[in-house]
């Protein structure tokens, strides 16, 4: 017996009960593919340190459960509040439905969103989790932003799931292309409540028209009781700059995939993120860089805090592929750990093919600096104090290079409250 | 340039090409491996019956093991029925009579690199008794190594004359199922060293020097064992400098250490086996466990290596730093040319408190090689205080080849430090012409380039070896630029 | 020494030089000058023999031989040193290795024995006192971490320790506080012999204060516009570059 499969028959029911609408054919292809290929399990390089063998129980359940189709639930409180409290144009999708409202009150000219099922339906899917988040997809957003167009306010797109009673499964799917020379940013927020098991699966994929630029920010708060899997892919176009920044606050198993692939010259991608654990968290984010031509700049830098049982996981490669001369990559990747049970497992990798590049990776696992740490002490504040300062820092340093500044007071408010509820040893 | 290193090119593939192709002597079991060959090998050796049951379980667990495909190296599929487990050392009618016969070009590369003159007849393969003087050396070596107390023998001898020592600690570093090329190397292990150094002494020279002259070809299945008793040291060099005679495509050694309390072990390493030739045709498959337990409190075991050969080297000199305060180090140079192929690291395990590591790899590719760090840092969850510094830097020449950095950090301690570095620089054209401005010529400036680069290495390495490794180093690259 | 005959190179397909002539006898020293993209660095590498600049066509004539037959350390054992606008980094070579080996590179090819330890570090130590040096940059790596003034500084060592026929000093000023600008004038000043030419590319009147050339020559579009004496270099550092353009183009 493989050890984490879901069952074809369900997922087979399931394809069928979804809408014979424009995306019919490619679900049937996507599941095929799943059918062929499987999920991952420990055994597979990328997928060492993350186990989905909870989530494959939680899609069983589902999938023999008596969903016909997913519903939206009651989550417009939660909705309503992040509303509020970011300053963005959303579109919202609730347990994997397109609250086509939404999409109708977008006021900025320049970029035009579409149902996938209303499009021809294509959408590319190449990994075991896009395979399952295609096979299940309901439906699916498609942003276009016109050239030269430059959006004023960002773009927030909203995924929110309430699993009440049963255990809930969701898939969503955004394609974002980003026409020649235009400028967007971009806000994807996860967040989820209800005490019931609960996955969301999310693909995204963001397309760089050349000298485009996109600021992305992923900020991640599910309830902590709640899985994720995300993959978000990104082909950068000739002298296009992809900014992102991505912040995990919640979740129980989250597992964040995020793909760079720069395949024309001049192309500059800078991606960073924080991830901050505690409890039974488990928090993985894989980053991949694929350098194909030169010039070509990735730049990125990681920090994770983890406590009480949780796990961080960080893996980054780089690719510098065959005449990718003139590949400037840069990995950064700092942890701290704060509980005797906490753990990270970090991995930079890089495979240089080509010879002018410049490459370099720099990992640290640690504490606090005692000579800080000290300092502060003599300044006046007690321990807990003078620690609870340095340990922000430590992750203020990611909400500096965030890239949408508008947003830089709510992430710090954000992290002082996730840091001070982890550092209090609630979650022990 | 290219005449300079077509000559070496040549010179090593002719020797080696021609070892390839003899006919092995006539004391060979014939190709495949099943239990009868491994009781064969056993009875042969004269062993007793725990020695037979020990390699009957390797054997055993072997036969239910798939063969590893994570590394970054390609090769065809190895057909483990056509090897014979078991060749007598050649015999001397095979050999050349004296250095007369050995190709003048093989004698000038020993020159390069400085091999002093007694060596080269026994590196050359020449017959042992026209070795000069190597009897006597050996006997003044041995009889101040017994006052010791300390015990260096082939492992043959060890089974005989030690079992104790051997049944207590074999298999105790590296299990025999460890992975698939350890377990085969327990099922039919030829032969290869055992050292004891007794409680509280220091070995009273470099088991080097007695070891280059005195080491008889050990073949392909080697096993090594070495146990430093509380309080001792030992400083144990292995291989050498000059391209090495071999008919076997397939290296599957085994190394297992062993320092108790306070004990220290240096293992230091130069690989020089045969690469294959500029197109990447024959050359070792060097796939070899290396490991160490810093059994004891305060117990160290540092690894060194210079690997410039094989065709595929597979292989990662460990520590498991068990005792409270017992340190572990790995410095490694690993050059890479033509089409080599090199997938080479460490691991360090943190087990006891105050545990420290550190890590110096310096991976030069060159040609259309592909030249890989691998390395494991964990640290256990009792492991306080662990703390691990890497630095892993490549250096590229062309454009063809590859660099690649596989680290692994799993830290289950709050109180560890651990820092991974790594860069990436080749050397520029710019750094050339400055070079040559100054009058020295573009090999000379590429030798001191790599020496430079290589230099936090080869300060580890016994003095008289470093030069040797230096020269080695620069024989290896010859031609890589231009 | 150096005879530069209508001399035209280019990189990567523009052409730089356009017709370059030039004589430089033993003893003397002169100033190329000439505004950015003349062609003043393209000069001095092509002297030395980068192997990124095409000559199509001319003459160099050094000591008698065609020096464009000859390999960068071929040039370099006959005499000549280059000065870099840009002194390279090597990482992990120790400075003062290099500069024994290149100091054993000259006299191995002028048939002379190899320096001896002690002796080269006494001598490479008095230099560097000439100069102002920190003794320790002779233990770190080439050029790794050397601030502007004590790369310069170190270019200037080589060129004392190597004692070249011809040198050539590529925007050796360029970026210099006052101090280090008069040590390096220092050396190059102690350098000047009899049997020595010294050619000093620059884009400032300010090094030729304190180094008083004999010939002063103008480069413009890859040809040398004017020649002249010192007064020449006064002359354009009052009425600037636009004059010799005007002058050449007029």
């Amino acid at each position: 017996m493989k050890p984490a499969t879901l069952s074809y028959d369900a997922l087979l029911a399931s394809v069928e009960k979804l809408p014979d609408d424009g995306l019919a054919v490619t679900r049937r292809a996507a599941l095929d593919h799943l059918h062929k290929h499987g999920l991952p399990t420990t055994r597979h390089e990328d997928w060492k340190y993350t186990d989905l063998t909870k989530i494959v129980d939680i899609g069983n359940q589902f999938l023999d459960g008596q969903w016909d189709q997913p519903t939206s639930q009651a989550t417009g409180d939660l909705v309503n509040s992040i509303r509020d409290s970011i300053e963005a144009d959303w579109l919202v999708m609730s347990n994997g439905i397109i609250d086509q409202e939404s999409i109708a009150g977008l006021g900025q000219t320049g970029i035009s969103v579409t149902r996938l099922s209303e499009a021809d339906g294509e959408m590319e899917f190449s990994t075991p989790l896009s395979d399952l988040n295609a096979a299940l997809l309901y439906d699916g957003l498609r942003i276009h932003v016109a050239a030269d167009a430059a959006l004023t306010r960002p773009i927030g797109i909203l995924l929110v799931d309430d699993a009440t009673t049963s255990p809930g499964m969701s898939q969503t799917r955004i394609e974002i292309e980003l026409a020649a020379s235009s400028t967007a940013s971009f806000i994807e927020y996860h967040a989820s409540s209800g005490s019931a098991d609960h996955y969301a699966n999310s693909v995204s994929n963001l397309k760089l028209g050349d000298n485009s630029h996109a600021d992305y920010v992923r900020i991640q708060e599910r309830d902590r009781s709640h899985n994720q899997t995300n993959r978000l892919t990104v082909g950068l176009g000739r002298d296009s700059r992809f900014n992102h920044c991505a912040f995990d606050f919640g979740g129980r198993l989250v597992r964040n995939d995020l793909t760079v692939d720069i395949a024309h010259p001049g192309a500059t991608a800078a991606f960073d993120g924080l991830y901050l654990a505690g409890g039974q968290q488990h928090i993985d984010n894989h980053t991949r860089a694929d350098h194909r031509v030169g010039p070509g700049i990735s730049h990125q830098e990681y920090r994770g805090i983890m406590t009480g049982h949780a796990r961080g996981v960080w893996n980054g490669k780089a690719i510098v592929h065959d005449g990718a001369d003139g590949t400037d990559a840069e990995q950064a990747n700092h942890n701290l750990l704060l509980s005797d049970k906490a753990e990270i497992d970090a991995k930079p990798e890089l495979e240089i093919y080509a010879d002018d590049v410049k490459c370099s990776h720099g990992t640290t696992v640690g504490q606090l600096d005692e000579t800080a740490l000290f300092y502060l002490r003599t300044r006046g504040l007690n321990e807990h104090e003078a620690k609870q300062i340095l340990t922000r820092a430590f992750a203020q340093a990611i909400v500096s290079k965030s890239p949408i500044d508008s947003i830089h007071e709510m992430l710090t408010t954000k992290i002082a409250e996730r840091l001070s509820g982890l550092m209090q040893g609630v979650e022990a | 340039m290219t005449t300079e290193s077509d000559k070496l090119e040549s010179l090593v593939n002719r020797r080696y090409e021609h070892g390839f192709v003899t006919d092995i002597a006539a004391d060979t079991m014939p190709p495949g491996l099943d239990e009868d060959v491994v009781r064969a090998i056993s009875a042969r050796k004269n062993e007793p019956e725990f020695m037979l049951e020990w390699r009957l379980r390797a054997y055993r667990q072997w036969r239910q093991m798939q063969e590893p495909t994570w590394a970054h190296v390609h090769y065809p599929p190895i057909d483990f029925e056509a090897i014979s487990y078991f060749s007598a050392p050649m015999s001397d009618d095979d050999r050349p009579k004296s250095l007369d016969d050995v190709d003048p070009k093989l004698l000038e590369t020993y020159d390069k690199l400085g091999i002093p003159l007694h060596e080269r007849a026994r590196l050359a393969g020449v017959a042992v008794d026209a070795v000069f003087d190597s009897v006597s050396v050996a006997t003044t070596f041995k009889k101040k190594l017994s006052e010791a107390g300390v015990i260096f023998c082939p492992f043959s001898e060890a089974v005989e004359n030690h079992p104790e020592l051997v049944r207590k600690y074999l298999g105790s570093v590296v299990p025999q199922r460890d992975n698939f090329y350890a377990s085969l190397n327990s099922a039919v292990f030829s032969d290869g060293s055992f050292v004891y150094i007794p409680k509280g002494v220091r070995c009273p020279m470099e088991l080097s020097t007695y070891f280059r002259i005195n080491a008889a070809n050990t073949g392909q299945f080697e096993r090594t064992l070495i146990i430093a008793d509380e309080g001792s040291h030992v400083s144990y060099l292995e291989g050498c400098t000059a391209p090495m005679r071999d008919e076997n495509q397939l290296h599957a050694a085994v190394v297992e250490l062993v320092a108790l309390g306070d004990a220290e072990i240096k293992y230091s390493t130069v690989q020089n086996w045969y690469p294959g030739d500029e197109n990447g045709k024959g050359g070792i498959y060097n796939f070899v466990t290396k490991r160490g337990d810093c059994r004891g409190a305060n117990s160290k075991i540092s690894w060194t290596q210079v690997e410039t050969g094989s065709a595929i080297t597979w292989k990662y000199p460990s520590c498991i730093l068990r005792g409270d305060n017992s340190v572990g180090e790995f410095y490694s140079v690993a050059v890479a040319n033509n089409y080599q192929q090199a997938d080479t690291g460490t691991k360090m395990i943190h087990i006891g408190r105050n545990t420290s590591s550190t890590i110096v790899s310096k991976g030069i590719s060159a040609g259309h090689a592909q030249n890989a760090y691998r390395g494991l840092v964990r640290v256990m969850p009792q492991a306080d205080g662990a703390r691990n510094h890497t630095q892993c830097d490549s250096l590229l020449i062309g454009k063809e080849c590859g660099a690649h950095t596989f680290p692994y950090m799993e830290i289950k301690n709050p109180g560890a430090k651990v820092e991974h570095e790594a860069t990436t620089s080749k050397i520029s054209a710019n750094q050339l012409f400055y070079c040559r401005q100054r009058g020295i010529s573009e090999e000379d400036a590429v030798n001191m380039i790599v020496n430079g680069f290589c230099k936090e290495v080869f300060k580890e390495l016994p003095m008289e070896f470093a030069v040797e490794a230096q020269a080695l180093l620069n024989v290896s690259l010859e031609g890589a630029v231009g | 020494m150096l005879e530069i005959n209508d001399l035209k190179a280019s990189i990567g397909g523009t052409e730089i030089l356009r017709g370059l002539s030039l004589n430089v006898s033993a003893g003397e020293v002169h100033a190329i000058m000439g505004p950015n993209g003349s062609g003043k660095s393209t000069l001095a590498q092509v002297i030395a023999g980068h192997a990124d600049y095409e000559v199509s066509s001319g003459t160099v004539t050094y000591m008698g031989e065609n020096l464009l037959d000859l390999e960068p350390e071929e040039r370099a054992r006959e005499g000549i040193f280059l000065g870099f606008q840009y002194p390279v980094e090597i990482p992990g070579v120790n400075n003062a290795y290099l500069l024994k080996a290149a100091v054993n590179a000259r006299r191995k090819h002028e048939g002379l024995a190899e320096i001896d330890a002690f002796e080269f570090l006494k001598l490479a130590k008095e230099k560097m006192a000439l100069l102002d040096m920190d003794p320790k940059l002779l233990n770190r790596g080439v050029n790794e971490g050397f601030s502007g003034g004590e790369k310069k500084r170190n270019e200037i060592l080589q060129m004392a320790m190597l004692e070249p026929k011809l040198a050539i000093l590529d925007e050796t000023d360029s970026g210099l506080d006052i101090d280090a600008l008069r040590a390096v004038a220092k050396g190059v000043n102690a350098l000047r012999s009899a049997d020595r030419a010294i050619v000093l590319v620059t884009h400032y009147q300010r090094l030729l204060d304190y180094v008083e050339p004999d010939h002063v020559h103008v480069l413009s579009q890859g040809r040398i516009a004017r020649s002249g004496d010192k007064s020449l270099a006064l002359q354009l550092e009052e009425k600037g570059y636009d004059w010799v353009r005007e002058a050449a183009n007029g």
